[in-house]
Parts: C-alpha cells; sequence; structure tokens
C-alpha cells in the first residue's frame, strides 16, 4: 500500500491538495482525500455591505467562472427585493451565462484538461500528412451537427475552421521541437510524460490536440467579447440589481448597446459554436473513442449515485425564485436530484427540487465534521446555509507542522471545504449532472414536452452513444463521460447563446430597450427585513446565493458552491464525496505518477476559491487554534 | 449712565483685514461650489458642443476661488511678520492660558456673568487655531485632488502623498468634502460668538475686522502681546 | 541546453525575416507606450537579451489575473508564453503538478537565481503563520519569500498582491496583505486592477524582458505608463461631465445617451489605470463604456470606500449622507446659537441690573 500525495494540482483555479492510497500490486485506490489548502474568509467581509454592491464582491470568489457568482448574487438580491428584472436584461443575462460557459468548457478542455490526455513529446512522431489525413476523418465522423431551431443565421460561411494541412502541422510540429530541444520547457516542464497513458492515442491525435490548444489559447479571447459589451471588461465583468448597466439605444452613437455592439456580440457567438462544433467536439470525441475503446470507463464514482442541478436559463423573466417563478420557466429543466443512474435507467430515482426545498432548513444543510471550521455546540452536526456559522478550526496535519504539511489526517480535519448535503446525503454537480437529470427526467416522461434544449440534449446523447457504442447509463457516468458531457454542453450553451441573442433583437425590434428597473433602487423603499435566493447553473453545477438584507444592509449572505458539493471532504454517516470516490473509482498504474488521478479530478474543472468560501456574515468571534511547533499551541480570541 | 473711559488697541494690520475678507468671500464660493461638485444639477438636453462650460464653469471658479485663498495667504503671512497684533497664538506654553480657557468656558456656559478682558480670549485663539488647521487639511487635500491629474508633475510629487497617507483618494474626496462643512459649522459659530461679544462687551468686535482696533474698557491680560493702547478720542 | 534564447534567435529559428522582426518591435514599442523614437532600443533588446524565465506564484486570489494575462490581444498570450518568455511555474498552465512539479520551482530558482522574474497573484496571509493559504504542503509566504528573494525582479499583479485586495477588506479574517513586504531587496512592480487590463499584464512583463530592468514607476511602484492618469481624465465620456450632463439612474436618457456616471457613484476621478487610454480588450469597451460606473479597482482599499453606488459616505436611513448630516448640524448649531443668543441677553440684563445695584449701594 503507498500513499501518494498530489499538491498542488495545477490547471484548477485555485488551491487543491489530494493524497491517495493505491494497493501496488492492483493499483486500486482503496482511499482517497480532497483537500481545499485555502480560506480567505470573504463570508466575514460580506457583512453589512450594500446588498447593491453585494454582486461585485461576490465575483471576486472567482476569476475563472467570472460572472457566475455576480448572476448567482444579483438573482438573490432580486428575489429578496422583490425585483423582476426587463425582458432585454434577462436575455442579456443569460448571453452572459452562456457565453461563459462556452469559453469556460473550451478553456478547460484546452488548456486545463487537455495535458492530462495528450502530451507535445508525443506529438514529436507524428507525420504531419498523417495528422491533416485525421483531421479531416475527425471532422466527418465526429461532427455533431445540432443547432438552435430557427436560429438567425448571420454568417456567410464558418470563419473558424480547423486547418487541415500537412504544412500545417509540419510547423506546429516543428515550434513543440524546438520548445523540446531547446531544454526549456516551459509550461510542459516536469510532467509525467512517459506515463503509459499517453501511449493510448496515436501521435497524430497529439500532434492535432496540441496544435488546437495553441489556436484556442489564441481564440479563446475572442469568445468573451459579448462580456465586454455588456459588462465592460472580462474577467469580472459590471452587473447591477435590478437588470444590467448597458443601457440600449438606437439613436445615439454614444449608447453603451446599439447596433454596432451588438454585431461584435454575434461575431463573438457565431465564433463559439464554429470553435465548439469544428474543435471541440471531434478533438473531444477522437480522444475519448480511443478511452473507451481501450476499456477506460472509470472514474465515475459519485456520478453512478447521486447528481443533483437546480435548472438553468430562464426563458422570461423571473418574478422570483422563492416563489417558484424561476422553476417554471426554465429552458433545460434540470432541476432534481438522480439517484443510482448508474445501475440503468429502470432503477434510477428522480427527485424535484423546487422553491420550497431551496428554502426547507432540513433540505440543504452543511456539515464541517472533517473541515477546518467548528460549530458551538459540541456534537453539533448540520446546519442550514441560513443559519450557518464560519468559525475556523485549523488542527493541522496528521504528519508535519501546522505550517509544513507531510500527510493529512483522515480521520479528523482537513480541508477548508464544508461538506454540503441533500436530505443527508452528498451529491455531484456539473454538466454531467444536468445531463443526466436531463435524460433520466425525459425517459421517465417526467418533462412533457420538452424544450429545444431539452430535445437537443437528448439528441447529443444518442450521437455520442452511437459514436462509443456503449448505452449512456455506461458511459455517461465515467471521467470520459464527465468530460465529455462538458463539451456537449458547451455546445448547447453556444447554441443557446444565439438562441437569446435572437430573442434580444426581436425585443428591441418590437420597440422595447429597457434593461434596468430602478424602482427600488433606493434602499428606502425596502423592506426593513428580507430573504432572497438566487440559483444559477454555473459552468462546473448547480450554484445558490442566499442572502438576508437587514435595515438596507447585507446581514447574512451565503453561497453553496458547485466545486463545494464535488470536492468536500468526507462525512462519517454520508460517505466520501464526489472528489474522493472518483479517485477511488479510479485505477492508478504507477502510484509514483498518478496520473490518472489528477486526470480524474480535473475532469470535475475544479474552482476551488469558489469552493471554500460557505458564506456566512453573521461575524462570530473566530477561534484559531494553531499547532505551530514554535508558538506553541495556543487558542487566539 | 456712567461715561466709560476706553482705550483704543491696535490689533489688525490692513494685510490680515484684507485677507480675512478674501477668506469669507472665498469659502462661500468653494463651499457652494463644492457642493455643486459633489452632487451636480444636470443640464438636460443640451449637447457638451453648447454648454461645455456649465460643469467646467463650476469646476473653474472652485479652483479660482481656492487659488486666490491661497495666494492671499501672503497678505497674512506678511502682516505677522510686520504687526505683533496678526500674532495672536493660543498661548498653550503659559501656564495661566488654561485656567483663563476655562474662566471664558464657564463664561459661554453662562456660568458667570462675565468673563476677564482679552484683545483675543483663550477659546477664540484657539478656535481660529482649529480653523487654520482645518483650512491646511482643505490646502493639502485640494491640491493632492487637482495636482493629480499628472502625477509626476511638480504638483502631483509636492501633494500626491496625501492620498496615500489617507489611504486611497476617495478618502481624500470624503475628508476635503468633511472638513468644509466643519469649516461652514466654525463660520456660523465664529459669526455669532462676534456678534455676541458685541452685544455683551462693545469692545468693536465686528469693527475691528474693518478698522483693526478694538475699544477696551478695562485693561486686557494679553495687552502686552501688542503695541500701547491709546485713548479713545 | 542551457543557452538562453533571444526574441531574434527565434525568429532566426522560427524562419521569419528581419522586416517581420522589425515590425514586431514596432508593435511593442507602441504597447509599451513607448515613442517611436525608441524603436531602435527595442530592437537592441529584442536581438540581445536572452528569453526571461518567469515563475508565477499564486496566493490567495481568484485566478482571475491569469485568465486576464491570457485574454491579451498584443501580444497573443501563446506568442508570449511559448516564444517570448519561458514560464516555468505557473499553476494555470503548467502541465506538471505534485511533488515534480515543486522539484522543478526549486531547480528553477536554483538555475536563474537572481535572473528570473517573479510574478505573484493574490494576497500573503499572514494571521496565523499563513496557514489559511497553503500550496504543496508549505504555506503560501514561505514559498512567496523564497521565490522572491532570489528574483531579479517581483512583479505584484492585481490589486490582491499589491495590497491585500477583497480578502484584506474589512475586517480581514485572515490578515491578507500586499505581497511587497516579503521581497526583501528585490525590486517590486505593482500592477493593481481586478483584474488589471490585460495588455498592461503582458506590456510590463515585456517590458522587463527587452529592456531588463523594470518599467519606469511611480511613487507607488506602478509603471507610470499605464497608471499614469486617472481614468476620469482619459475618460471619453469626460465631455458630459465637463457640461453638467449625468446619468440619473440607471437605463434613464442620460444612461441611453452615453452622458456621464458620476452620480451613479463612478469611481472614475479617483481611480488611476489606462481603462480611459488602452481599454479591455484592444479599445473594446471598459466599464464606464459599458453603462457602469468604474468601482475603482485599481484602488488599494477600494472594497473599504462605502457604497458603490455613492459618493458620499452614506449611513442607513434616516441618516443620510455626509451632506445631509452637514445641514443637520449646521441647523442645529443655528438654533443652539439662538438659544445661547437669548440667554445671553438675558444674562447681560441681568448683569446690567446688578452692576447697577451695587453702583447704588456704593452710593
Amino acid at each position: 500500500m503507498k500513499h501518494v500525495v498530489v499538491d498542488p494540482i495545477t490547471r484548477i483555479e485555485g488551491h487543491l491538495r489530494v493524497e491517495v492510497q493505491v494497493d501496488e500490486g492492483s493499483g486500486k485506490v482503496t482511499d482517497a482525500l480532497s483537500s481545499g489548502t485555502a480560506w480567505r474568509g470573504l463570508e466575514l467581509v460580506m457583512k453589512d455591505r450594500d446588498p447593491r454592491d453585494a454582486w461585485a464582491y461576490i465575483q471576486r470568489i472567482c476569476g475563472v467562472c467570472t460572472t457566475a457568482h455576480a448572476l448567482g448574487s444579483v438573482r438573490a438580491v432580486e428575489d429578496a427585493l422583490g425585483i423582476t428584472i426587463p425582458k432585454n436584461a434577462n436575455y442579456i443575462r443569460n448571453i452572459m451565462a452562456a457565453t461563459l460557459t462556452v469559453q469556460d468548457h473550451l478553456v478547460h478542455f484546452y488548456h486545463l484538461h487537455a495535458l492530462d490526455w495528450v502530451s507535445p513529446v508525443e506529438a514529436l512522431a507524428a507525420d504531419p500528412i498523417a495528422t491533416a489525413n485525421l483531421q479531416n476523418t475527425a471532422l466527418n465522423a465526429y461532427k455533431l451537427p445540432f443547432r438552435a431551431p430557427g436560429a438567425s443565421v448571420t454568417e456567410a460561411f464558418e470563419h473558424d475552421f480547423p486547418a487541415a494541412t500537412p504544412q500545417y502541422f509540419e510547423q506546429i510540429k516543428n515550434k513543440v521541437k524546438a520548445i523540446v530541444e531547446s531544454g526549456q520547457l516551459g509550461i510542459f516542464s516536469a510532467n509525467w510524460w512517459d506515463h503509459p497513458d499517453y501511449k493510448l492515442l496515436p501521435p497524430e491525435v497529439h500532434l492535432m490536440a496540441i496544435a488546437h490548444y495553441l489556436e484556442m489559447l489564441d481564440k479563446q479571447r475572442e469568445l468573451v467579447t459579448p462580456h465586454v459589451i455588456f459588462g465592460g471588461k472580462n474577467p469580472h465583468p459590471h452587473y447591477v440589481v435590478g437588470g444590467m448597466p448597458c443601457a440600449i439605444s438606437m439613436d445615439d452613437g454614444n449608447a453603451p448597446i446599439n447596433t454596432a455592439r451588438l454585431d461584435i456580440v454575434d461575431r463573438a457567438i457565431n465564433m463559439g459554436r464554429s470553435l465548439v462544433n469544428n474543435y471541440y467536439l471531434p478533438d473531444l470525441l477522437a480522444v475519448g473513442a480511443a478511452y473507451v475503446k481501450a476499456g477506460r470507463v472509470d472514474g465515475g464514482g459519485m456520478a453512478k449515485e447521486r447528481v443533483l442541478g437546480y435548472g438553468a436559463y430562464p426563458i422570461e423573466p423571473a418574478a422570483g425564485t422563492t416563489n417558484g417563478a424561476f422553476f417554471k420557466n426554465l429552458l433545460v429543466r434540470c432541476n432534481g436530484v438522480v439517484e443510482d443512474f448508474g445501475k440503468g435507467l429502470g432503477a434510477a430515482k428522480v427527485y424535484e427540487i423546487d422553491a420550497e426545498d431551496v428554502q426547507d432548513p432540513k433540505v440543504f444543510t452543511e456539515g464541517v465534521e472533517h473541515s477546518w471550521y467548528e460549530y458551538p455546540e459540541k456534537g453539533e452536526q448540520d446546519r442550514n446555509p441560513w443559519d450557518g456559522i464560519t468559525a475556523p478550526k485549523y488542527t493541522g496535519p496528521k504528519e508535519g507542522s501546522a505550517t509544513e504539511w507531510k500527510a493529512l489526517n483522515e480521520n479528523g480535519k482537513y480541508s477548508w471545504l464544508k461538506t454540503p448535503k441533500w436530505r443527508g446525503k452528498l451529491c455531484e454537480v456539473g454538466p454531467l449532472a444536468r445531463y443526466i437529470i436531463i435524460y433520466t427526467k425525459a425517459k421517465k416522461g417526467m418533462l412533457g414536452d420538452l424544450t429545444w434544449a431539452e430535445q437537443m440534449m437528448m439528441d447529443q446523447i444518442g450521437a455520442v452513444s452511437k459514436v462509443l457504442n456503449l448505452a449512456p447509463e455506461v458511459w455517461l457516468p465515467t471521467m470520459v463521460g464527465r468530460t465529455a458531457a462538458r463539451a456537449l454542453d458547451c455546445q448547447l450553451a453556444a447554441e443557446i447563446n444565439k438562441f437569446f441573442f435572437d430573442k434580444l433583437v426581436a425585443n428591441i425590434k418590437s420597440g422595447d430597450t429597457k434593461v434596468a428597473s430602478s424602482e427600488k433602487w433606493d434602499p428606502s423603499t425596502w423592506p426593513k427585513e428580507c430573504k432572497g435566493v438566487g440559483l444559477y447553473e454555473a459552468p462546473r453545477g448547480a450554484l445558490s446565493h442566499y442572502i438576508t438584507i437587514k435595515d438596507g444592509k447585507t446581514d447574512n449572505y451565503q453561497c453553496i458552491v458547485p466545486t463545494t458539493w464535488n470536492a468536500c471532504p468526507r462525512d462519517d454517516k454520508a460517505g466520501h464525496g464526489a472528489y474522493e470516490m472518483a479517485m477511488m473509482d479510479t485505477a492508478v498504474k504507477i502510484p509514483d505518477k498518478p496520473l490518472e488521478i489528477v486526470k480524474v479530478i480535473r475532469s470535475f474543472d475544479p474552482c476551488m476559491a469558489c469552493a471554500t468560501h460557505m458564506f456566512n456574515a453573521k461575524g462570530e468571534k473566530i477561534n484559531v487554534i494553531t499547532t505551530d511547533p514554535y508558538s506553541g499551541t495556543h487558542v487566539e480570541k | 449712565m456712567k461715561e466709560e473711559k476706553r482705550k483704543v488697541y491696535y490689533l489688525f494690520s490692513p494685510f490680515l483685514r484684507i485677507f480675512h475678507w478674501i477668506m469669507v468671500l472665498a469659502i462661500v464660493v468653494l463651499f457652494i461650489t463644492g457642493l455643486l461638485i459633489t452632487k451636480p444639477v444636470t443640464v438636460l438636453g443640451i449637447e457638451p458642443t453648447y454648454t461645455s462650460m456649465s460643469m467646467d464653469w463650476v469646476r473653474n471658479i472652485h479652483f479660482i476661488a481656492a487659488f486666490t485663498f491661497c495666494a492671499a495667504f501672503i497678505l497674512r503671512i506678511y502682516g505677522f511678520i510686520v504687526n505683533k497684533g496678526d500674532r495672536l497664538f493660543p498661548r498653550v506654553w503659559e501656564g495661566h492660558f488654561y485656567s483663563e480657557t476655562i474662566d471664558v468656558a464657564m463664561h459661554y456656559m453662562l456660568l458667570k456673568p462675565s468673563h476677564a478682558p482679552f484683545l483675543r480670549n483663550p477659546l477664540a485663539r484657539m478656535s481660529y487655531a482649529g480653523l487654520y488647521v482645518m483650512v491646511l487639511v482643505e490646502i493639502l487635500t485640494g491640491f493632492a485632488m487637482y495636482y493629480m491629474t499628472e502625477p509626476s508633475n511638480i504638483g502631483g510629487v509636492l501633494f500626491g502623498w496625501v492620498n496615500v497617507v489617507l489611504g486611497g483618494e476617495m478618502v481624500t474626496h470624503w475628508v476635503h468634502h468633511i472638513v468644509a462643512w466643519l469649516i461652514i459649522l466654525f463660520a456660523i459659530g465664529h459669526v455669532y460668538m462676534v456678534l455676541r461679544a458685541d452685544l455683551m462687551e462693545a469692545e468693536g468686535e465686528a469693527s475691528s475686522m474693518f478698522s483693526g482696533v478694538k475699544f477696551l474698557e478695562h485693561v486686557p491680560k494679553d495687552a502686552n502681546e501688542v503695541e500701547p493702547a491709546k485713548d479713545a478720542k | 541546453m542551457d543557452k538562453r534564447e533571444s526574441m531574434w534567435d527565434l525568429y532566426l529559428k522560427k524562419g521569419m525575416s528581419r522586416r517581420s522582426f522589425v515590425k514586431g518591435c514596432v508593435a511593442l514599442t507602441s504597447l509599451m507606450g513607448l515613442g517611436m523614437d525608441q524603436v531602435s532600443r527595442v530592437v537592441e533588446a529584442a536581438e540581445k537579451k536572452p528569453l526571461p524565465v518567469v515563475v508565477w506564484i499564486h496566493g490567495h486570489e481568484c485566478t482571475g489575473c491569469d485568465e486576464s494575462f491570457i485574454r491579451s490581444g498584443a501580444p497573443l498570450a501563446s506568442d508570449l508564453v511559448l516564444s517570448q518568455i519561458a514560464l516555468e511555474y505557473d499553476h494555470l498552465l503548467s502541465a506538471a503538478s505534485g511533488e515534480p512539479f515543486e522539484a522543478h520551482l526549486e531547480e528553477t530558482i536554483q538555475k536563474y537565481k537572481g535572473q528570473y522574474i517573479l510574478c505573484v497573484e493574490g494576497a500573503a496571509c499572514t494571521k496565523d503563520n499563513g496557514v489559511y493559504c497553503m500550496s504543496g504542503g508549505h504555506t503560501f509566504t514561505h514559498t512567496l519569500r523564497h521565490a522572491a528573494e532570489n528574483a531579479a525582479a517581483v512583479i505584484a499583479y492585481g490589486t490582491c498582491a499589491v495590497s491585500g485586495g477583497i480578502q484584506a477588506a474589512k475586517p480581514n479574517p485572515t490578515g491578507s496583505s500586499g505581497i511587497a513586504h516579503f521581497a526583501g531587496k528585490t525590486p517590486v512592480v505593482h500592477v493593481p486592477g481586478c483584474p488589471p487590463i490585460p495588455e498592461v499584464m503582458t506590456g510590463v512583463v515585456m517590458h522587463v524582458a527587452l529592456f531588463g530592468t523594470v518599467p519606469p514607476l511611480d511613487g507607488e511602484g506602478r509603471p507610470k505608463q499605464f497608471y499614469g492618469n486617472r481614468i476620469h481624465d482619459t475618460c471619453y465620456r469626460r465631455p458630459f461631465f465637463d457640461a453638467g450632463m449625468f446619468a440619473e439612474s440607471y437605463d434613464d436618457a442620460g444612461s441611453k445617451a452615453g452622458w456621464c456616471l458620476y452620480k451613479l457613484g463612478c469611481r472614475g476621478p479617483e481611480t488611476y489605470n489606462s481603462c480611459g487610454n488602452l481599454r479591455w480588450f484592444q479599445g473594446m469597451s471598459y466599464p464606464i463604456q459599458s453603462g457602469a460606473p468604474c468601482i475603482g479597482c485599481s484602488n488599494a482599499h477600494f472594497w473599504d470606500e462605502g457604497a458603490m453606488s455613492e459618493r458620499l459616505p452614506k449611513f442607513a436611513p434616516p441618516i443620510g449622507d455626509v451632506d445631509k448630516i452637514g445641514a443637520g448640524l449646521a441647523a442645529v448649531t443655528a438654533v443652539g446659537v439662538a438659544a445661547h443668543a437669548a440667554a445671553s441677553v438675558v444674562q447681560k440684563k441681568k448683569r446690567i441690573a446688578d452692576e447697577k445695584k451695587n453702583e447704588g449701594a456704593g452710593e
């Protein structure tokens, strides 16, 4: 049995450490531990801030899924104050959200995840002519021809198309060669390039993917221009409670939004569709098919047992979350929990999630059994986020010192993440969860008439099942399935982008240019105390924000964040979280080079800065117990 | 009524008096324009080509008033050099200053019918010193904002540190604004105290800022600080 | 293997012409905000200087600065990372993880002692010996101190690294601060912003790479070429401010016409950044152009400078802002003065009466 530590896990957001026990004979992971190793305390910073500014503070949780928290926040504040945003603002926010999803997924696949699958070293053996041929084959075999029905056509042809010429691949190969030969590998330094997993794919796939890594590094910036137009910048675009700040006018050249500005948005949307359809999906399916063929259908873990979603994209402005309006109005009705999907569609159980659930203090809770926090009452187990408490209690590692870790204590506290629970159970969230939920709900006839987006999701699943020649119940809850679902989600978001852009244009055409509702801007119009919830299906999964406003100020603010669901430490009753289960569902060939472990972790697209923020702004006194060998053990009050 | 014999004390040089009235005018202008800069009045519906002067004007008037005010300090300093009466400090280094302060304060709190005679009483001296501190804060914060349009020029170098010390230029704005209000509160109290002194003692408190002299019945405690008194005609 | 290539070497290797090399240098010159008379210096620098080694470490942060960095339009992130610098350590882009990655960091520090550029993203967490920010089994401050002391120069990217950022906002639960005081004698370049503009981030690295020195800095350690102006003074909406034309609320006629956002709380008048001149995405927009007031994200303590929609400190209703308090105090003072005046008159009458009595008694 070997104890393996990977810290830091790179190509993610934030600070993550994993430790696994590997049986050296079988490669089986017998125990796995995932630890968020930083805590910024933003929950305490939120106290007493102007709720109209909350989006700006909360957005700074994360610069990778930038916008996600801002959107969750404005929705929560608007729910609390009873504001219904104008139609245009709803469309624009959906474009912001879908744009984030497209760009974030694409960057994740190429720049954060790809190097787990492909290697520049392997690419050196590729034949440029064969690579060009492969590119042609991939485009033919792996193009998924799905589009939003009735979407406007604003481009003459697809401007963003992969080059499939030997000369192009020759040039890329030479560049890679120059880097490798220079001895200064830069970002390619020190990886386990000799790991056998890299031999699973032919050299041509490596070269094609490395070429696209570079292409997408240049292109990704252009995908987020809708954020720059509507929100002024990216990362961290601007929002406003009540709508969007970008006023629309076709009468003024100085207007934030006029035709010229919308054209930039449209170009980015068209580009997103082309990049997903011509690069991302073919590349992903080429890699994924090879892995599935090699029998690599592991790494599912929690996805087989329980997944959770809140639902996404209100088609028209929702008049609140807590009154249920949000759930009646969704383009993607993935609100719910699906249990036992891994046992087949027949055995799978579906539980709806509605407005009452998100407010019920018994449905969503969080525990701190293995987190570096403590609850005031001894032996107290779980608390609802509404009255959650964030009091750090750092206990240090099992081996090593408080500031120099060797091994964390899996039996004690070992992470800055709390353990969120749905009815006392742990769940996985993310694109995979969304696809599993929609698929199960649709197959069980729970959705009635499918929206076009839900139909597209079903079609996507069907098409991929055909390519992989496996049933969805088999390939979806795996590491490959998790990565594939993200690509499908990216294609869906690219189409949703177009759908809402068309709605925005049609609405402006009808004479409605309103983007913000200012009636409840002034705090004197607010109730003395109110509460609100904001829900959003972020790129990484189900996100919920809770706010309590008192006397015009933020009294309590909390989020339950996707990566917290996935990366949380274990619970003695409820078992392991999604990361830990996925690692324990993964075989490790060489314990010293646990590439499979980092690969399965990255298939979740970790976002640790998000995860370590379970908000509570009550400002309880923080007790810190340090076990620093130099300062001795002391309690700081 | 008994004929009073009063002595004339020459206090304020013309330089100080001119400075004082420039200051009065400047403070009024600065305060009004300052409020307008913080909360501008929107001029609706006219394109900048035609109205480029409105906010610009307000700011320029503010700046001109500020520079005039600062320039007028030359008069104040000159008067300070040439005339003893322009140098009425709060003499905090002298022990009797404190007992006298208490004496005056008791009178102002209506606990004593009168206070000892002064050319300028210690409470007044302290409040004027306070005013100068506030004016200094306004000048420093004002120039810190004004000159940072070009941080590397000489003005930026001379005053830019104020923003750093205060922790940010937004704070500089706040300090400038809050101290402006404090000066106005001072001014209300000042005008009242002057008028009241005339009412209570009739020693020419208000007119002294025009004529430079005060008429005192008793020998003031701080008579040694100025030129010897002359008999009133 | 140890030979470090210059930009010109790379152009030669790529088989690119001298002409395109010079063109690249001209583009860089203007990007760095230098006059065209400086082109020859840039060319010279690009010919001779070896590729700089860059190490990028993360403290208490959100990775928004990394994301901004890869949004750079000129130079493109791919060109920068693969041809103009050797990015040996970066949590976002580096392939490697775990122990070999940490070993590579140490190797890089030793091999290029005093020569590499250290980029720091995120605040330094100092409370309780820094246990709230651990990476690789160490505290972040441990790595920071070690990497900074051996670097040629440190670039503090983002308001977090410069002055603590969001986690240092009140009550600063983790004792976070800017990183400069961990750098020892190594010069530190401050590049604030939440995040900084992409081309500002890459421009600073390019300056160090090409000239071998840190760019000219202002008193707060910021590159003058990028932080030398207020947004307000460079804002394309400034004419509306001067003309007294303001958006009064979101989405009103003024908002639609693109008027000044000052009355919605815009922090442009006290914020030093390139949003007005460079703008975001190579001139595409910046918050004000998109109708959103500036929040002053490159200012040291902008999170603690009051409600973002107000220009004055404001208290909860019914107290209101400083002007309301000031006017209230003035009114109270006036009333107090009037009361005092009345009392004084009474006092004087009494005094005169007393004096008369005394005089009468004396006669």
